[in-house]
């Protein structure tokens, strides 16, 4: 009736578990990239214009055309968008913003900062994705290179990198996020109940 | 089952700490105490614990497929109408869910029995399938504890197999999670499921309950403007169902887990159900609607909200007197009634089983100890073993 077999999970995998580097969040992307030397990593370069991409490489002056115009049209697709100019400008610098047209309603995101490129050579064909970066002061993204789903890809000084082929996938749409806070009231209602309560958490 | 004392691991703090463990001490007492341990056999683990699990949640599934065909049970379960057809849908679709945490007295001999079930937002699951697991190990490997001794937990393991087959079922290979700010036990019980996530082979997004996002074409979204496809959220569908966005979840079109149709599990009102679909069940204790009280022979009830937590606002009653009361926030939408039958005391403290499900199968247990009868939110956990 008793089986033989143990319990217990066979076996745990105790680096995958430890958490230690996460104390400083912001730093994490550059890390990742720092110190993972896997086989799903590669070169990626920044670039703030087609001229500087071809100026690089003259041999595919087309491609960082059509790249740079794929990364445009990208960055409409996915990039950050705010319902209001404070909003945009608070996360990404004074000026730093435009009004963008979609449909019926219209939004505010910042500019295209650059574009990244990888597989440049290579006859599979490249990739490439629309890069942000941020001038505010109370931005965590100031002076960092950022894509369409606010990774940071580290320093905005350093153009060269490695980086995963899933950061390099493109990002799925939505459509401007109209509100907000639509979860989470009755937390506020039973916080402020008071005692009971007071471990906070909401499973049980 | 004995209670056993034990030396702690002089170095488990500092373990803790970089295992990400935040919550062992919760405004200054201890949560995790493992200055003892709970010994149980392989024959009340696999004939009381693990057996009954199984049973039991069979039976509630029972209890799901009538009410979600009865417009008289989803009102006396205070599910709000605009969800009727959503969870019925739900329900046919057999929408998969990831897990539950049954709690049960159990007093080392005889049948355990079902107090309730946390089927929609079960925590304490990351002491439970990981930092337990790991206590073993290493109590274990030090020699104070047998060579031959085994845990009854295979959380972890059953969680990234049933996420990876969650995966494949709705042919995706990303999920968001999700729980309220300023929890760190919420927020650690959700980063353990994107833990398991990752490793099986899902990419996981993080979202606070409170950032979520409704978009212009009716998705949810994260605070990057992602669209949330498929989001595991630590957070109650009743209070879901009667809040702002609850009125967009069917438009949003995500996947839930857990699947709105547990809704009907993780209710009180589950309770008088199950008594009345299985009557004089072993595992069960008698159970009444406020409404059918007068049917209720035993002297000593205990009286809980439909929706609660915790222990909030459960009271016990004797002879019609309150007897016991915890206050909270709860209540407003009913109570039920349930024969009282008081946990097993060892020393001054009582011991509550939680019997972890993933899916359908049992997965483990999980013991806390209360210095009072109703076992609240500063239980503390202690871990076990089987020899």
């Amino acid at each position: 009736m008793q089986s033989n077999k143990t319990k217990r999970s066979q076996s745990i995998n105790l680096a995958s578990m430890r958490k230690s580097f996460s104390v400083k969040p912001l730093a994490l992307g550059v890390t990742a990239i720092l110190l993972s030397a896997c086989g799903d990593k590669q070169e990626a370069t920044v670039f703030t214009s087609v001229d500087e991409c071809t100026n690089a490489n003259p041999e595919f002056a087309e491609k960082c055309k059509t790249a740079y115009e794929d990364a445009v049209q990208e960055a409409e697709r996915t990039g950050p968008k705010y319902n209001s100019q404070r909003d945009c400008e608070s996360e990404f610098g004074n000026n730093q913003c435009r009004v963008v047209q979609q449909g019926s309603s219209s939004f505010f995101m910042p500019f295209m900062a650059g574009y990244m490129l990888s597989n440049l050579m290579s006859p599979r064909g490249y990739y490439s994705q629309p890069m942000f970066t941020s001038y505010s002061r109370y931005s965590p993204y100031r002076n960092r290179w950022i894509g369409a789903d606010g990774y940071d890809f580290g320093d905005q000084r350093r153009r060269n990198m490695r980086v995963s082929e899933k950061a390099l996938k493109p990002k799925p749409t939505v459509s401007k996020t109209m509100s907000r806070g639509g979860f989470g009231s009755s937390v506020r209602a039973k916080s402020n109940w008071g005692s009971s309560s007071k471990k906070g958490g909401w499973g049980g | 089952m004995l209670r056993v004392s034990i030396d702690e691991r002089a170095n488990w703090k500092r373990k803790a700490e970089e295992f990400g463990f935040k919550f062992h001490t919760m405004h200054g007492e201890a949560y995790w105490d493992e200055s003892a341990y709970y010994q149980f056999s392989l024959e009340q683990i696999e004939q009381d614990l693990e057996q009954p699990t199984e049973d039991i949640h069979q039976m509630c599934l029972a209890v799901v497929d009538k009410v979600v065909k009865s417009e008289e049970l989803l009102e006396k379960f205070q599910i709000p109408q605009h969800f009727w057809q959503q969870i019925a849908d739900s329900w046919k679709q057999q929408d998969p869910s990831l897990y539950s945490r049954l709690d049960f007295a159990y007093h080392g001999q005889g049948p355990v029995k079902l107090y309730e079930n946390n089927a929609d937002t079960p925590t304490s699951l990351y002491e439970s399938g990981f930092w337990q697991w790991l206590w073993l190990e290493e109590q274990v490997n030090a020699g104070k504890i047998a060579k031959q001794a085994d845990q009854f937990n295979s959380l972890q393991e059953k969680l990234v197999q049933r996420l990876g087959a969650i995966g494949k079922h709705y042919n995706i290979n990303q999920m968001h999670f999700a729980c309220c700010q300023d929890t760190d036990e919420d927020r650690g019980t959700v980063q353990y499921l994107q833990d398991c996530a990752k490793e099986s082979g899902l990419s996981d997004d993080f979202v606070f309950i409170e950032d979520i996002g409704l978009a212009e074409c009716g998705s949810f979204s994260d605070l990057q403007n992602n669209k949330i496809q498929t989001l595991f959220k630590l957070y109650p569908w009743e209070f879901m169902q009667r809040e702002e966005f609850g009125q967009s979840i069917e438009r949003a079109q995500v996947n839930w887990l857990e699947p709105i149709w547990k809704s009907i599990l993780s209710n009180k009102a589950l309770m008088p159900m199950l008594w009345k679909l299985f009557p004089n069940h072993p595992n069960l204790l008698p159970a009444y609607f406020e409404d059918e009280l007068a049917k209720a022979t035993e002297t000593k009830l205990v009286k809980k909200p439909i929706f609660s937590r915790e222990g909030a606002n459960i009271s016990v009653i004797e002879n019609g007197k309150t007897v016991l009361h915890a206050d909270g926030p709860y209540g407003q939408e009913g109570f039920i009634y349930q024969a009282y039958y008081p946990l097993p005391k060892f020393g001054n403290n009582h011991t509550l089983i939680g019997s972890w499900l993933v899916n359908d199968q049992a997965a483990g247990i999980s013991v806390r100890e209360d210095s009072s009868a109703i076992t609240q939110d500063m239980s503390r956990y202690l871990p076990h073993i089987i020899l």
